[in-house]
């Protein structure tokens, strides 16, 4: 199904928080999430806390879902995070954060950890 | 017990109570979470504490006398060197790093080139009115929210705006009205009162408004009946007569109207707009607040525009200033550069993925005062002091106000500040030899 | 105010709180039962004499507390509550600018932003425990917080 992805920043999802005070694993828990309508939800045919894959031509990554009934249909949220920046983009020398383009599909394949994704970052995609 | 600023957000609230006793910070009150968390960083459980350099894939520690060696070393086998961050840093530090910059030929730039600063360039041929969070509390009674969500980044800014009764509006929250223009209803929508309005904006379709706003100031009865952009007729006619009956209106814009996507320059209209509503006004003006993230976000602009005549990013050749046209961003995508120094920012967590591939491939030299993930894969990590906390310095607020930070506790292990480190590498390179 | 809604809303001042407002009030609180309202037991508003008996229950006749509680996993420390509150606003005047309250505080001061959340210091100023008329209804802690974190209860 077609989205358009907002990354935006949340209080409690902090990422800075989690890397002075936190560990990997809460790391993951925290910010490896998308924030979806019930009612998208319900036509994805999946529940919340389950996996998505979220893909685009620039890259793609498996997220947690949590819902939220103020996000508008059709519009997903993340915050900005090493995960979220798998699908951002650079265009015209300017970076780009909000209203991208995405799909969206339920998966089965497990969230990557931080250290895992830190070194698909270095090999490069 | 004093009162000391607060260096967690860009707002350097400075009424903030520290109680100390020059060993450990025994008690904070006044500050929100963000301001907590910051004093917090001096006790965090992952804090680095001694430099530590990576090679063939182990990370040892080693002592400030050999990173020392080991930067210069890094420096001088590089030709294109390229720094980035400096807006956590002080202004005295980020003079240093001007001139770090001049001594090896590099290129420099902060934060605020993708954030505030896009503004300020567009600002060159449009012009400007910007105002002081003193003004707003004492004489504002329109604040429009475009953009922005301060509720999550900046929680004391509604605070500070709206519900302060200033010398001139002693009634407070009830005089002054609240516009949020904004896709998703985010937490800031939990402020708005009954006489206030929420315009709940399609995504990506600002231009539009804007456009529609410019044409209705110089004619009248051009708004089209089926509302532009999500916004019906009837709140599209209430929100130009707010903006132009306002005694003192304050716009506030945040990430949403300063990155759209698309091929048309949504902020050269948007800076033209208000021109054209101020030059009409008798007697009222709509004034601008830029938010940002970093507490020094404001500052690089003004250091490099006093000491080497230009803002934004800056490049040296042959040890002098050249102008370019390629910005930090087009270096980083033709990979340019064969050397990155970053202080006190994580590039890789908040840069798309591809650019932050290209940072991994060439040595990365982080200067910072907490874990990162650019900290985790860089070949040498000197830690410093926190500012604002550990060491002084001067900082500059959202509204381009000058506040001067406090030493407040000693820093463990007698770490030196982001100043010290970059001054004692330039004189290591000045003088010659390890 | 669900139980205003309830009332025969004359003001025909039969009552000892005299107008219907101030007698859903303390109703509310336990001050007043419903049978102190005499045009209730009228046959014609026996629908609302049954529905405000059901709404109050066996709780009726005893005395309430005023409680108001912050949650603290939603608090973020913005201060609104310690700003808006009128009392701070009377009592401390770093509030009328926003700023923070001199330490320590004030006996009359009702909100503090200690280690980032809001806390409660002392209930006794309260408007609603303390003022006449009007200013006995005041919500604004409850109205203007953004995260909605402070409720206002009698228990």
């Amino acid at each position: 199904m077609e989205f358009t992805l907002n990354t935006i920043r949340k209080v409690d999802n902090d990422q800075a928080r989690e890397f002075a005070f936190g560990d990997d694993k809460s790391l993951k828990e925290k910010l490896a999430i998308v924030i979806l309508n019930p009612e998208d939800i319900k036509q994805l045919n999946v529940k919340p806390g389950s996996i998505v894959k979220i893909y685009n031509d620039t890259g793609f990554v498996n997220v947690k879902i949590i819902q939220d009934k103020k996000v508008p249909l059709k519009m997903a949220m993340m915050p900005v995070s090493i995960w979220s920046n798998q699908l951002t983009r650079v265009i015209n020398n300017d970076l780009v954060y909000k209203n991208i383009e995405i799909k969206i599909e339920a998966d089965d394949e497990p969230i990557l950890d931080y250290k895992s994704i830190l070194q698909k970052i270095k090999e490069g995609s | 017990m004093k009162r000391v600023p607060c260096s967690g957000c860009s707002l350097l609230c400075d009424d903030i109570i520290v109680r100390s006793d020059g060993i450990f910070i025994d008690e904070v009150i006044g500050a929100c979470i963000k301001g907590k968390e910051h004093f917090d960083q001096v006790i965090a459980k992952n804090r680095i504490t001694n430099p530590t350099f990576r090679a063939d894939h182990t990370l040892k520690k080693i002592d400030w006398n050999q990173a020392y060696i080991k930067a210069i070393e890094l420096i001088k086998k590089a030709k294109k060197p390229l720094l980035y961050g400096f807006s956590t840093a002080s202004c005295e530090a980020q003079l240093k790093g001007i001139q770090l910059a001049e001594k090896i030929n590099g290129h420099i730039d902060s934060n605020s080139s993708i954030c505030q600063g896009k503004i300020i360039e567009k600002s060159k041929s449009v012009g400007l009115t910007l105002t002081t969070i003193g003004e707003v509390i004492n004489k504002v009674d329109l604040i429009i929210l475009w953009g922005a969500n301060p509720a999550e980044s900046i929680p004391r800014l509604l605070n500070k705006a709206l519900f302060s009764r200033g010398k001139f509006r002693m009634t407070g929250r009830e005089i002054k009205t609240l516009i949020i223009i904004d896709p998703v209803q985010s937490a800031s929508f939990g402020v708005m009162g009954v006489r206030d309005l929420s315009l709940l904006i399609e995504p990506n379709k600002d231009i539009d408004l804007i456009r529609v706003l410019k044409e209705e100031c110089c004619a009248t009865d051009s708004i089209p009946s089926e509302g532009v952009a999500g916004i019906d007729k009837d709140d599209l006619k209430r929100l130009l007569l707010h903006l132009t009956g306002a005694e003192y209106g304050v716009i506030v814009v945040g990430q949403g109207l300063l990155k759209p996507t698309g091929d048309s320059d949504t902020l050269q209209e948007f800076l033209e707009l208000i021109e054209m509503i101020n030059s009409r006004q008798k007697k009222g003006r709509i004034s601008l607040i830029m938010m940002g993230g970093h507490y020094n976000m404001a500052g690089f602009d003004h250091v490099a525009l006093a000491n080497y005549g230009q803002s934004g990013s800056l490049n040296f050749i042959n040890n002098q200033l050249e102008e370019t046209e390629t910005n930090t961003i087009d270096k980083m995508n033709n990979e340019d550069f064969d050397l990155s120094i970053i202080v006190g920012t994580d590039p890789i967590s908040h840069l798309p993925a591809n650019l932050s591939s290209k940072l991994m491939k060439h040595p990365i030299i982080v200067i910072d005062n907490k874990k990162s993930a650019t900290g985790d894969v860089a070949d040498l990590f000197l830690p410093s002091a926190i500012t604002g906390i550990e060491c002084g310095g001067l900082s500059y607020r959202l509204d381009h106000i000058p506040i001067e930070l406090q030493k407040i506790i000693d820093s463990p292990n007698n770490i030196p500040s982001d100043e010290v480190i970059l001054s004692e590498i330039l004189k290591r390179l000045t003088d010659g030899g390890p | 105010m669900d139980l205003y809604n309830f009332l025969p809303k004359t003001n025909c001042k039969k009552c000892n709180p005299k107008t219907c407002m101030a007698f859903a009030l303390a109703l509310l609180q336990g001050k007043v039962k419903i049978e102190d309202c005499p045009p209730l037991l009228e046959p014609k508003y026996k629908k609302q004499y049954d529905t405000l008996k059901e709404m109050i229950g066996s709780e009726e006749g005893q005395e309430k507390e005023l409680q108001i509680n912050v949650d603290t996993d939603l608090c973020d420390g913005c201060g609104i509550c310690v700003t808006v509150c009128p009392v701070n606003a009377r009592y401390c005047p770093p509030t009328l600018s926003g700023k923070v309250p001199d330490y320590p505080p004030d006996t009359h001061q009702l909100f503090q932003v200690k280690k980032g959340i809001c806390e409660l210091l002392n209930i006794k100023y309260c408007r609603r425990i303390e003022a006449e008329g009007r200013e006995r209804e005041c919500r604004v802690c409850e109205t203007y917080c953004p995260r909605e974190a402070i409720k206002i209860e009698y228990v």
